[in-house]
């Protein structure tokens, strides 16, 4: 009876669109490098869709086809729920996050007709990335749609082995916590090469080198977070990329489209096995509600009952594992009140001996 | 004698600021002094006494409408305009000089892993003669498996690494998540967490997953201690551990000698009595 129902899992075909999540710092360019995008697409003949999940930007340098401020206004939302910006962006996103189900629609409709799908974010990074709303929206894009995250690096800005380490590690971060394909974007190459950084992730010994010269008392840290790192580098790509220049967007696209034969090959069937897994265990708990129903039914041979007799069981059981210590209490008394029998029947043994000794 | 002070970072909305109204209460309870600096332009309310506040010298408000930022730009400003002005910050800390410190920061990362800000008030602070321990807050609600607890540990590391700070790492909101399904994080068992790493993520990690187990196995300062506002025991535990960890106390035991107060707790009873 369960079996009718399952529901197949969600198809992701692999003529659809690939939907690039930009991420990253304050400042590192995100918005420059998704306007830079979509001159590219533009140029390119390859039709995508754009949109804008940063409720704060004042002037959006492309037009994003969905865009966060059509429906929130975070000033607004400031003022009447008393927030800082902070917490008027979050919110805003949250708001937004409840109605993603409806952009989604927009997006499944136009899939077909779509090469690419770009997200710009909020500037402040853990708005989107330690959000329940960042979560919510992720997760949502990769269940229908191939999605990668694009991380994007101020180049200039790492070039300390130390700053540079510590990007690493939140990028590492991000990737566990989403569990999608990751492109290091290392932007702003007009103003300085992102080689040396190629050099540190290719090279071990040069990074060492490099942090040798550097004079902190943290150094053995630093060496085995490196030691992870480098297997970290293993499953990553890296493009060097300019967004004001344009540089680099060739490369930019042959990883996007690399992640996404990943994401195809490996993280697909992962993710769809993991949502089987869920699915199955929601229908075992069904099948299991559905048999105590029926038994139930049967007990009461159409008779109006409201909670079975294991069916309470159960619920007792569920109250006592809240309530471990009142458990343990309960068993201790049942132990008592074995002991105290145990010595009521000796005694009661023992007066019929007597007894019989006496007759 | 050096001076001692808490520096409480972590990402927005992961309860910085109830933290150290907590914390305060707590001293105050038991008869300590604590002062709370707030050093985050943007904050609005406050449910604890601020003893010196980074809006006294300027406000994100005010950097966004003079400067015309945005709030994310401001807050730069802010903090940048802080590090220009250290000598107010220096003075206003002059009227504490004897007290336990507790900074409050701003949440935003790129704070301390992409400007060096955060790392050169600390350099200011450590050089004017305190003693600092970076206290991290990751909110609980975001670790609910073994890869979003990799995820927050791997964020604390990236701020480790920036601050060169001694270090406690603090799983906040205790009180409203179910405690079986955390206390499995407060202390792992990295061989058991690699494994389950193994099997939420496809195979192409498991390399990956043994390399940051051992990493954390090597550096066992990447665990999590609880803490829940409703809950006294757990508040004082955080409280002695970054006590221990910038050595707190350890003068100042002279002043309070414990075996006393058995017997003033006595002379009471005795007068009780009477």
């Amino acid at each position: 009876m369960a079996d009718e129902s399952v529901a197949p899992p969600p198809s992701v075909s692999s003529s659809k669109p690939t939907c690039c999540i930009v991420i990253g710092m304050a400042g590192s360019g995100k918005t420059v490098l998704v306007q830079r995008l979509t001159t590219y697409v533009q140029e390119n003949n390859l039709p995508s869709y754009v949109l804008n999940l940063d409720p704060a930007v004042k002037k959006l340098p492309y037009g994003a086809n969905i865009d966060i401020r059509d429906t929130v206004d975070y000033k607004e939302v400031m003022k009447q729920y008393q927030l800082g910006p902070n917490g008027g962006i979050l919110t805003s996103l949250n708001l937004f996050a409840t109605r993603f189900d409806q952009v989604m629609n927009f997006v499944e409709k136009r899939a077909d007709s779509l090469k690419h799908i770009f997200l710009d974010t909020p500037g402040q990074i853990e708005i989107f990335t330690w959000s329940a709303s960042g979560a919510i929206i992720t997760e949502t894009l990769a269940s229908s749609i191939p999605t990668v995250l694009v991380f994007v690096i101020d180049t200039p800005r790492t070039s300390s082995p130390i700053t540079f380490m510590s990007n690493m590690m939140y990028a590492c971060s991000i990737m566990y916590k989403t569990k999608l394909p990751l492109i290091i974007a290392f932007n702003k190459t007009d103003i300085m090469s992102h080689e040396f950084a190629l050099n540190w992730i290719r090279d071990f010994d040069s990074f060492e080198v490099a942090l040798n010269q550097e004079k902190s008392y943290m150094s053995t840290l630093t060496r085995s977070m490196s030691f992870a790192l480098d297997e970290f580098y293993k499953n990553i790509r890296c493009v060097g990329i300019s967004a004001v220049t344009g540089e680099g967007m060739d490369d930019f696209f042959a990883a996007v489209a690399s992640a996404t034969e990943e994401y195809n090959r490996v993280y697909r069937p992962h993710l769809q096995a993991r949502i089987q897994a869920r699915q199955q265990q929601q229908q075992e708990q069904q099948a299991q509600d559905l048999e105590r129903l029926s038994e139930d039914l049967k007990q009461s041979k159409g008779e109006r009952v409201i909670v079975s007799q294991r069916r309470r069981g159960a619920l007792e059981d569920e109250l006592d594992d809240q309530d471990a210590e009142g458990e343990e209490q309960e068993e201790e008394e049942e132990e008592i009140d074995e002991e105290e029998k145990r010595e009521y029947e000796e005694l009661m043994q023992y007066l019929r001996s007597r007894d019989n000794a006496a007759s | 004698m050096s001076k001692f002070a808490q520096f409480v970072i972590g990402p927005a909305g992961s309860g910085k600021s109830t933290y150290c109204s907590t914390i305060q209460q707590h001293c105050d309870t038991i008869g300590r002094t604590v002062h709370v600096v707030n050093l985050d332009p943007a904050a609005e309310h406050f449910n604890y006494p601020v003893s010196i506040d980074i809006r006294d010298l300027i406000s994100l408000e005010d950097a966004m409408e003079e400067m015309e930022y945005g709030p994310n730009g401001g807050l730069v400003f802010c903090m940048e305009y802080l590090i220009q002005n250290m000598d107010w910050l220096h003075e206003q800390l002059g009227d504490f000089s004897e007290d336990y410190l507790i900074f409050d920061c701003p949440g935003q990362i790129e704070l301390y892993s992409h400007i060096p800000v955060m790392r050169t008030l600390v350099d200011h602070l450590q050089q004017w003669g305190y003693r600092l321990c970076a206290v991290y807050l990751i909110d609980s609600i975001f670790i609910t498996d073994s890869t979003k607890f990799i995820s927050g540990a791997l964020t604390c590391l990236s701020a480790m690494v920036q601050l060169e700070l001694p270090h406690i790492n603090i799983l906040t909101k205790c009180d409203l998540v179910q405690r079986k399904a955390l206390s499995r994080f407060f202390d792992p068992d990295i061989g058991q967490l690699v494994e389950e790493l193994n099997d939420e993520t496809h195979g192409n990690f498991v390399a990956l997953n043994r390399a940051i187990g051992q990493l954390l196995e090597e550096y066992s300062m990447v665990s999590f201690l609880p803490f829940n506002i409703k809950d006294t025991e757990s508040v004082e535990a955080v409280l002695s551990h970054v006590d221990h960890a910038i050595q707190w106390g350890e003068d100042k035991e002279v002043h309070i000698p414990h075996d006393h107060e058995p017997d003033l707790d006595g002379t009471e009873f005795e007068h009780q009595g009477d």
